[in-house]
């Protein structure tokens, strides 16, 4: 069995925020209620809702465990530079910062996650160039799909200015940027 | 799939080149999301048609399992998909993998209940009702399982087969991975499935991590599972076998030999 990941060409369009998660306290839906209960065992598994009554915790556990691992790499996919510099703490890193978010596609999963360790100054400066080459490229408000910008952008990286112009993206090294690798 | 197609593979971008070096290919699948909406199917998928291979598209985010009625454009696409690559039939499992509006990521067991078929069966419907060519579905395989299952797993694929025509994409890997799980004979399960309705059958490699065998599709085939296939092909050989890898891809002559393996464990000629 395989699963695929949402992409900004060719995949499926991305997907809708998510609701809320399980609107319904563990063991309070009836059995004959099929739609409730998928949607109780995906908060469990994704948003770090309790696991319903009656399944095994620990079987469960190890699921959301391996979708996690899965998802990690999904997304490194998508933003390579983002997991080349967190190395072998990027599946943990992934994993705790998605651990109760569901994914709303690969691309948006990585986006919302290299923001987060932006703003955390957490970024090596390969990729904050990768995050500033997207945000050149995209129109992201974090709670929609990112969308193609129109007009010319201009986002600062590490050392270098990344500037989009016509869908093109162009980076350029500053004068007197020095260490790339910090 | 009329006659047979012997043993194929898994496309995927990644090892693209060294599926077009397989002199024998007959047939590969193409995971059905990752083909474009509008224009036309990728190179490498062309070339392969232009050699007379089948493509297969593979659904993964379907959601036939799920309570709700399966989306019409993830429908309309799986049926544009089949006719981008002029498809024998298309497959999709026997799975969910959204609830409402939340995505599991992952293909998620069903209860084995009669609610649970009347929900896949209505959903299989519908995409019959839309696509040009045959569906097989693939039962999963669940690392838990639902606390109130009301039919034997037998009973359940075998259930939805009758109710919708459909054809059966086993999974050998799925079987050993449950079994072993479950602490249940692989080999009964393989007396109890109508193996004459088997389209293909998928083959892959997994991995035990906790006491817990995951179908990884990234590690070598265990040797239990090509013994499997010599279990099924004993019974009722199956038109075609595909492997399935979708990472941790190993070099060119160690997947030559999993494909060797596989048309030795099966039977049928070699295409490498």
């Amino acid at each position: 069995m395989t699963a695929g990941s949402v992409q900004p060409g060719g995949g499926p369009a991305p997907l809708p925020p998510p609701a809320p998660a399980a609107s319904h306290p563990p063991g309070s839906v009836q059995h004959g209620d099929l739609a409730a209960r998928q949607a109780e065992l995906v908060a469990a598994l994704v948003a770090g809702a309790p696991v319903p009554a009656g399944f095994d915790e620990r079987l469960v556990g190890i699921a959301r465990g391996a979708l996690l691992r899965k998802r990690a790499g999904d997304v490194a996919r998508h933003w390579p530079l983002l997991a080349a510099g967190l190395g072998t703490d990027w599946t943990a890193t992934f994993a705790r910062f998605a651990a109760t978010r569901p994914t709303r596609g690969s691309l948006r999963d990585g986006w919302d996650l290299a923001r987060d360790l932006h703003a955390a100054a957490r970024l090596t400066g390969p990729a904050r160039d990768e995050l500033a080459a997207r945000e050149a490229t995209w129109h992201y408000r974090g709670t929609d799909a990112p969308r193609p910008r129109r007009l010319p952008a201009l986002r600062r990286g590490d050392g270098t200015v990344v500037i989009q112009f016509a869908g093109r993206v162009h980076t350029l090294t500053l004068p007197g940027a020095t260490d790339r690798s910090s | 799939m009329t006659g047979a197609y012997g043993v194929g593979i898994g496309w995927r971008p990644e090892i693209s080149g060294f599926v077009a070096g397989l002199p024998g290919l007959r047939f590969v699948e193409v995971v059905a999301e990752s083909l474009p909406h509008s224009g036309p199917a990728p190179a490498a998928l062309a070339d392969l048609r232009a050699r007379d291979v089948a493509v297969v598209p593979h659904g993964v985010r379907l959601s036939l399992g799920g309570a709700e009625p399966v989306d019409p454009a993830r429908v309309a696409h799986l049926a544009h998909a089949a006719a981008l690559v002029d498809a024998p039939l298309v497959s999709e499992h026997i799975a969910f993998v959204r609830a409402g509006d939340v995505e599991a990521g992952h293909l998620l067991p069903l209860p084995r209940s009669r609610e649970a078929v009347a929900a896949v069966v209505g959903n299989v419907r519908r995409t019959q009702a839309e696509l040009p060519v045959p569906i097989a579905l693939e039962p999963i395989a669940a690392i838990f399982d639902w606390p109130d299952d009301e039919l034997t797993e037998a009973q359940f694929i075998t259930e939805i087969l009758d109710q919708t025509g459909a054809l059966l994409l086993l999974d050998i890997a799925n079987v050993y991975a449950n079994a072993r799980n479950r602490d249940t004979d692989p080999v009964d399960l393989l007396d109890r499935l109508p193996l004459d309705r088997v389209a293909y059958v998928h083959v892959a490699g997994g991995a035990d991590h906790g006491g817990v065998y995951h179908d990884t599709h990234t590690d070598p085939i265990p040797a239990e599972v090509l013994d499997l296939i010599g279990e099924l092909c004993a019974r009722h050989r199956p038109p075609a076998l595909l492997l399935e890898r979708d990472g941790n891809y190993p070099a060119g002559d160690v997947l030559r030999a999993e494909l060797d393996a596989v048309a030795t464990a099966s039977g049928y000629p070699t295409v490498t």
